[in-house]
């Protein structure tokens, strides 16, 4: 420990460009998985976080509710498959509304209260019981989304005001401030957005379906995808695994964080290798006096993990800023991920640090008589 | 000593060399896989708008700058074509649906795109009957080919494909380029709660000349907005906060190559500081010395670049469609040369240590 300090101690340019190194690699993987997790929450939260057991797409839309829109017959012929217990609309779409004295944009959910398709995770306040009334996504509440705010939706049509009686954890859709409201206030809204005449029948997007007691969501998808043409039917779960984006968005930063993760054992482990071939005649005039080799091998990796740690509290500090940066994404700095991630890359620098290891252990103590060290 | 050591040195003992080498290839691979991603998603964002060959873009005020959102009257029209210094207004509008494409199992997602101006690189609207459009290229992947009718949308609209046209996709769709009638008849017939009137379009592109945003909505009463296109590509939604947070990436990542590199060469001049002593004792000057050390960071660098480039495309090659990764030649460029300046600053680390060696110091040392 002793040998260890002092050694880093002495030579601070090389040990701290080592830890700023590490620093800024722990701290990108920090940065891209918060980053990664934020934004699948923020692009599809709304979508897991409802009520409906399955979701029926037009087959056209490829998966995407913004694409969607389910034809009168297409909506009766689902209410008649076995298994569904209820199959009501659900209305998805952009608008732009004024919130806390600024317009915005905003994404409102259209579902016929009482049915599938309600917030499940209500933190605050209650679903909406009329229309007029919203749950909007508790990311937003302090920018005029929060319990008792108006938020007025514009357009050509002029505007028509939701009040928010709630708010719900986790609700975003397409990293946009969410609400949630009954089905016949969401076409009003569509109307106003598109200056469309009081009356004019607004389409769902998709349909929210309920399954019977006992039924299984898997089989009742598959009884749908026969008995009726030119709709998708997905589970809650894979209609958020494939909605457009999601996969991509996951499948790139899978490859850019496993580079990472590769890259930082590798600097590491090539730092205390090279490291130990420059100090190899020091360790075999050390192990001539009698120092044993596990004390040398304890120092190297007292450094190895002294440099990790360092590096991950760099890391700690430059994520907990960065976070502040990404703030509409709704991350939040959390200590249990920076230590996860810490000890595995530690883990991993242990094991390229090995290479140095094997040297140290084949240092022969004889070499110091005849002044032969160890060259790279 | 001439600039032939380093180079021998390199030659003859690579094994010194490789782990650094192998370090700086995988972040030369993440930094164009990055950059990748970030040009693959701009690109294919923001083709439709960049192609506009216009001065500005109009949309409706309370639009948000959204095209989907946006809806030009005919009078408001009338009063953008009347300000001094139009030109030229034409009118523009997007719908993003599925599309049949014949012999294929999966719909393709196309957005259609009505338009009387001509994009760069579209054909004049005059010459496509109703019913018909140019595709963007990209569709080819999804199975389309000139000549195929696609049925647009859950009403099935019928669109024939007559020709192509590179680069000009739309939220990462495929654009068919199409006429206002051709648009509006897609538009109404699958988007019934978002039909617009015949004399309706979502937006204005407009050539002319002076400060055309200014007049534009000050003659409209405030009930436009209008951008420059540069102003419109950024304001389509995730186009600034990618560009943003990517840049951020990369930049940082690029001061990690700095360190790797700077960690490398000093640790290096450190094992050779006996060496330079005695070759600065024969006459060796610093300069010399130290451009060696560059000489070597920048082929350590060149080697990694290129092993690096070769794993990005591998990586590309293999990963599936649905990935937005666009390797393009500027991003090439872009990444060799940050590694240079990256690899040459960081070898620059050890340039303190190099002036500091004092040839007296090799008389008695026996390395």
């Amino acid at each position: 420990m002793f040998l260890a300090w002092h050694e880093m101690r002495r030579s601070k340019l090389r040990f701290g460009l080592l830890t700023g190194a590490v620093g800024l690699l722990v701290f990108l993987i920090l940065f891209q998985q918060a980053l990664l997790g934020g934004l699948i929450t923020q692009f599809i939260g709304a979508v897991r976080n409802q009520s409906a057991d399955v979701l029926v797409f037009n087959d056209q839309a490829r998966k995407n509710i913004e694409g969607s829109i389910i034809l009168p017959e297409q909506a009766a012929a689902v209410a008649a498959v076995e298994g569904v217990a209820v199959a009501s609309p659900l209305g998805e779409s952009t608008f732009t509304v004024q919130a806390d004295g600024s317009e915005t944009d905003a994404v409102v959910f259209g579902y016929v209260l009482g049915g599938p398709g309600a917030p499940t995770t209500l933190s605050a306040g209650r679903l909406p019981t009329a229309d007029g009334e919203a749950v909007a996504s508790e990311k937003d509440e302090a920018d005029g989304f929060g319990i008792g705010d108006t938020v007025t939706v514009l357009g050509p049509g002029g505007t028509l005001d939701l009040t928010v009686v709630g708010v719900a954890r986790d609700l975003n859709y397409s990293v946009s401030p969410t609400m949630f409201t009954s089905f016949d206030t969401f076409a009003a809204a569509k109307r106003v957005r598109n200056g469309l005449a009081e009356g004019t029948a607004v389409l769902p997007s998709v349909l929210a379906v309920q399954v019977a007691d006992g039924a299984d969501a898997e089989a009742v998808v598959e009884r749908i995808a026969a008995a009726v043409g030119g709709v998708e039917p997905l589970t809650r779960q894979q209609a958020v695994d494939g909605s457009p984006g999601v996969s991509s968005v996951r499948t790139s930063f899978g490859v850019i964080l496993g580079l990472f993760y590769l890259v930082v054992p590798l600097v590491t482990g090539l730092f205390f290798l090279i490291v130990t071939f420059q100090k190899a005649s020091a360790l075999t005039l050390l192990r001539a006096i009698g120092a044993r080799a596990r004390t040398l091998v304890v120092a190297l990796l007292v450094q190895v993990v002294l440099v990790m740690a360092l590096g991950s509290l760099v890391a700690f500090g430059l994520y907990a800023g960065a976070l502040q940066g990404v703030k509409n994404l709704g991350v939040r700095v959390e200590v249990m991920p920076v230590v996860v991630t810490s000890l595995v890359v530690l883990a991993l620098a242990l094991v390229t640090s090995l290479v140095a290891v094997r040297r140290v252990l084949r240092i022969d103590p004889l070499d110091a008589t005849t002044g032969a060290g160890v060259h790279l | 000593m001439s600039l032939k050591l380093p180079l021998r040195e390199l030659r003859r003992r690579p094994t010194r060399f490789l782990v650094a080498t192998v370090v700086l290839a995988f972040l030369s691979t993440l930094l164009l896989f990055l950059g990748g991603l970030l040009d693959g998603l701009y690109l294919g964002s923001t083709g439709a708008i960049r192609a506009q060959d216009a001065d500005v873009i109009v949309y409706s005020s309370t639009a948000r700058d959204s095209f989907l959102r946006s809806r030009i009257t005919a009078d408001v029209r009338s009063e953008v074509d009347a300000v001094d210094g139009v030109d030229a207004v034409g009118g523009l509008g997007f719908v993003l649906l599925g599309a049949d494409v014949p012999g294929e199992a999966d719909p393709a997602d196309v957005a259609i795109a009505g338009y009387e101006l001509a994009p760069k690189g579209v054909p004049e609207v005059s010459s496509l009957y109703d019913g018909q459009g140019v595709a963007d290229r990209r569709l080819e992947d999804q199975g389309v080919g000139v000549g195929d009718t696609l049925l647009i949308g859950p009403a099935k609209t019928e669109v024939t494909v007559v020709g192509w046209v590179e680069d000009t996709a739309y939220l990462q769709q495929g654009t068919i380029w199409v006429n206002l009638a051709t648009w509006r008849q897609v538009q109404n017939a699958n988007r019934p709660d978002a039909a617009v009137a015949d004399d309706v379009v979502q937006a204005l592109v407009v050539r002319g000349s002076g400060d055309l945003a200014a007049a534009i909505d000050t003659a409209t009463g405030g009930a436009t907005s209008t951008l420059t296109v540069e102003e419109a590509v950024l304001a389509l939604p995730g186009v600034e906060q990618q560009n943003s947070t990517f840049n951020q990436i990369i930049y940082s990542t690029l001061v990690v190559v700095l360190a790797v590199v700077g960690l490398f060469f000093s640790l290096l001049t450190l094992e050779r500081l006996g060496l330079y002593g005695v070759l600065k004792a024969v006459g060796a000057s610093s300069g010399r010395l130290f451009a060696g050390v560059v000489l070597q960071a920048v082929v350590v660098t060149i080697v990694a670049f290129v092993a690096g480039s070769a794993l990005a495309m591998a990586a590309a090659a293999a990963l599936p469609s649905g990935v937005p990764l666009q390797l393009e030649p500027s991003r090439f460029v872009f990444t060799f040369t940050a590694l240079l300046v990256a690899s040459v600053l960081g070898s620059a680390i050890s340039l303190r240590k190099v002036l500091r060696v004092d040839p007296a110091a090799a008389i008695g040392t026996s390395s």
